[in-house]
């Protein structure tokens, strides 16, 4: 049988290219509904990335109870250090607990295009760096605490005007200038940074966003976790860094992945309709063909896998150059979306979902041509002209 | 008229075929109208923005004395300034965003559908709100019902979190706020916050006598309090939407391409079904030839072959697109955020030169190979 399949479906890929342009539909089609659809989920996959990547499950960000962003959250002055003390907090050499206090506010910023918009201004304290491991200056140098000093992420100093190092951010207390560019490889990349406690002076702010703290190990979250939600002092909420940062970037991303796969469906709907068609025409045009083989003794069966193996093959080449266009166009271009810069990207992931729905087209569009070719009456098709 | 049989014929010898062609066709037209209909949506939002109207914001995060206001009403140009305070929170369940405006804004506002009588209604009310009609249907709430919303950023007086409006008035939605709106009283807000907070406000909203010099007092109202201890940031409605609404995408562009890409999907497969019906039936066309039918007419036969699924596709296609936008707060989740599509004149222009055009371009081959066919050896099947 398996022997019949190959030879019936060899047999027919040698006539494809005699119904080249025929066959093109189904490529074009695919290669239009994936291209279109990984294009455009390209910026809610990179913003996402961005945004997991930025989550550490060996972190574990506190927050005031039941706030859903940072922006919401307030922990005043004289709470922090309850938390700080908290157990299942790494230590750094000196022995201090690694909590950040952590600031967080909008700031308004001059897009390249000379549009305005907004990105995060971050405050960090000292023991932030110990925190954030992976964030390192690349150029210039890091504030200093206590003094009115920016550090800018290389995706901000990319898509806005004014973050070069010497430029000034406007600040409420007056001209905080820029000494340093920083990478982290993440969302952070698009934000500024300074010092908590002199921002907090600047804002005329008496309370912290919230902290956030290295756990000892990742398996300490619950030991951190329950000492704070059970201490009566304390009304906050506890998460990991990296299941925050999935919440958020859910709730960032959904309606634009939404909306793409909207876009998607339509399409393939379209492209579904496509592949019907050419198959019903490619089972047509190689009526004698499979009459002929069916009257040598070949099964119907291996027709009819040939029929759908046809169109899966010409599918999913389609889904293939739709997906390398959406790539060569799209990854890895720096982009920004609201107070989110990022790098828009279509990753293995995507080529992976464009087979899959190439497939999944291919087996809705071939199915009924293929019980067609498998049904073909011999005797009239050998006659027929 | 009298060649519709014919085309008929043409058609229907493959229904199979034509069937298909004509659901591909109505799946890209959907797409089409959609996609040009979200950018007519976009642009109708973008023209109803007003120039005479400035948002006056905290320069960064934080509230505004309210005496600001007094101080703005008295700079050149200006014909009114209110007030505005907000409270955000959730009903009931945390992801059941709330977001309330609160201030008078009957007179910055005079554009939007709530009627004179509403707005006394909510004035008469001290803990009043009036529901747009999208909010109303999505918390289940009429006239006479009472609205509670958590927010846990917002302390009253006496301690609690807990908002509570009555609400008199249901209006109709407005484009710009695809998501519905909720208004109530500055008053009664500003009373039950603890004393330490009150007289404050979240924002201004400054109207221009003269529309034409919005942006200019915007700068100027920026100028008055760079170096205050409440900077601002000021800008008309007009341009908040152009730097904001579409978060930096180019709506027009992203909207035009995935339509073109719809359309070029079709426009191969309308090509080649009419490159492979004028191939099976040459011998068709030679006999027409032969019995005195010109040039021209086997072309327009052909072209009308193509065209009739491409109209017909297109008139479904939108017509489809226009029943999935009155459906878009029904289907999807609240908080969509994006324009509604809208069908105007625009859309079925675009819809319709697509169509003429694929029709167009899938004739032309088939009808140059037409032209050029030698009648004796197509009549004999030799081709």
């Amino acid at each position: 049988m398996l022997r019949q399949i190959w030879i019936v479906s060899a047999l027919n890929f040698k006539s494809l290219m005699g119904r080249f342009w025929q066959s093109m539909v189904i490529v074009v089609g695919l290669a239009a509904t994936i291209g279109v659809m990984l294009s455009m989920l390209s910026l809610s996959v990179g913003m996402r990335e961005a945004y997991l990547r930025a989550g550490d499950p060996g972190r574990a960000i506190v927050v005031s109870k039941g706030a859903e962003s940072e922006a919401q959250s307030s922990i005043t002055r004289d709470v922090a250090p309850l938390i700080a003390d908290g157990p299942g907090i790494a230590k750094d050499k000196d022995g201090k607990p690694l909590a950040d206090r952590g600031l967080n506010m909008g700031v308004p910023v001059l897009r390249k295009d000379g549009s305005k918009g907004y990105t995060t201004m971050r405050g960090i304290a000292v023991e932030g760096q110990g925190v954030r491991p992976e964030l390192h200056i690349v150029a210039g140098r890091m504030f200093q605490p206590g003094r009115r000093e920016m550090i800018v992420g290389v995706g901000a100093q990319a898509l806005f005007r004014h973050m070069q190092i010497g430029d000034k951010v406007i600040l409420p207390d007056g001209e905080w200038p820029i000494v340093g560019v920083f990478a982290t490889g993440d969302l952070l990349e698009g934000q500024l940074l300074g010092d908590t406690e002199t921002l907090l002076t600047a804002m005329h702010k008496t309370a912290y966003n919230s902290i956030l703290v290295r756990l000892t190990s990742q398996d300490s979250l619950d030991t951190f976790k329950k000492a704070l939600t059970t201490n009566p002092a304390l009304s906050v909420t506890v998460e990991r860094h990296s299941d925050w940062y999935k919440r958020v970037a859910s709730q960032s991303t959904f309606v634009l992945a939404l909306l793409a796969y909207i876009v998607g469906a339509v399409m393939a709907i379209g492209a579904l309709f496509g592949c019907l068609n050419t198959m019903y025409s490619a089972v047509s045009t190689r009526s004698r063909e499979i009459a002929t083989l069916r009257a040598l003794g070949y099964g119907a069966l291996p027709v009819a896998v040939s029929v759908v193996l046809e169109a899966v093959l010409l599918a999913v080449s389609g889904a293939l150059i739709g997906a390398a266009i959406a790539w060569v166009l799209y990854d890895g271009k720096q982009d920004v979306f609201g107070n989110s810069v990022f790098h828009l990207s279509v990753s293995h992931v995507q080529f992976e979902l464009g087979v899959t729905w190439a497939v999944v087209v291919a087996l809705a569009g071939g199915l009924l041509p293929s019980i067609r070719a498998a049904r073909l009456p011999v005797v009239d098709a050998l006659r027929a002209t | 008229m009298k060649f519709l049989p014919l085309v008929w014929a043409a058609l229907t010898r493959k229904p199979a075929r034509a069937v298909l062609t004509l659901l591909a066709m109505i799946a890209a037209f959907t797409l089409v109208g959609l996609m040009t209909g979200m950018n007519a949506g976009f642009k109708a939002i973008e023209a109803m923005t007003r120039s005479d109207r400035i948002y006056v914001n905290p320069r960064f995060q934080g509230l505004m004395p309210a005496a600001m206001g007094k101080q703005i009403a008295g700079m050149p140009g200006v014909a009114a300034v209110i007030p505005v305070g907000e409270v955000w929170g959730y009903y009931q369940v945390q992801r059941n965003n709330v977001y309330v405006g609160l201030g008078d804004f009957e007179r910055s506002r005079p554009e939007w559908p709530v009627t004179p009588a509403q707005w006394l209604l909510l004035r008469q009310d001290p803990d009043g709100m009036i529901m747009s009609r999208i909010q109303a249907e999505r918390w289940h709430k009429r006239v006479g019902d009472v609205f509670t919303m958590n927010a846990p950023s917002f302390n009253r007086m006496d301690g609690t979190k807990t908002w509570r409006f009555k609400v008199v008035a249901v209006a109709p939605d407005i484009a710009l706020n695809p998501d519905g709106y909720l208004f109530a009283n500055l008053t009664y807000f500003d009373k039950s916050k603890p004393l330490s907070e009150q007289g404050q406000v979240g924002y201004f909203e400054v109207m221009a006598a003269d529309p034409e010099k919005g942006s200019q007092i915007a700068r100027a109202i920026d100028d008055t309090y760079a170096s205050s201890g409440t900077p601002t940031r000021s800008f008309t409605d007009r341009a908040g939407f152009e730097n904001g609404q579409a978060n930096g995408v180019n709506v027009e562009k992203v909207t035009r391409d995935v339509s073109l890409a719809g359309l070029a999907m079709i426009l191969f497969l309308t090509a080649n079904g009419i490159a492979q019906s004028v191939r099976e039936r040459f011998a068709e066309f030679a006999a027409l030839k032969t019995i005195g039918y010109g040039d021209r007419i086997v072309m327009l036969l052909v072209f009308l072959e193509a065209a009739l699924p491409c109209v017909t596709g297109a008139g479904v296609g939108i017509g489809l697109a226009a029943i999935l936008s009155g459906m878009v707060n029904h289907l999807l989740p609240p908080g969509w955020g994006l324009p509604v599509p809208v069908m105007t004149l625009p859309v079925y222009l675009f819809a319709g030169l697509g169509a003429a055009v694929i029709a167009l371009a899938s004739t032309a081959l088939p009808a140059l190979k037409l032209r050029r066919m030698d009648i004796a050896t197509a009549l004999s099947g030799r081709t």
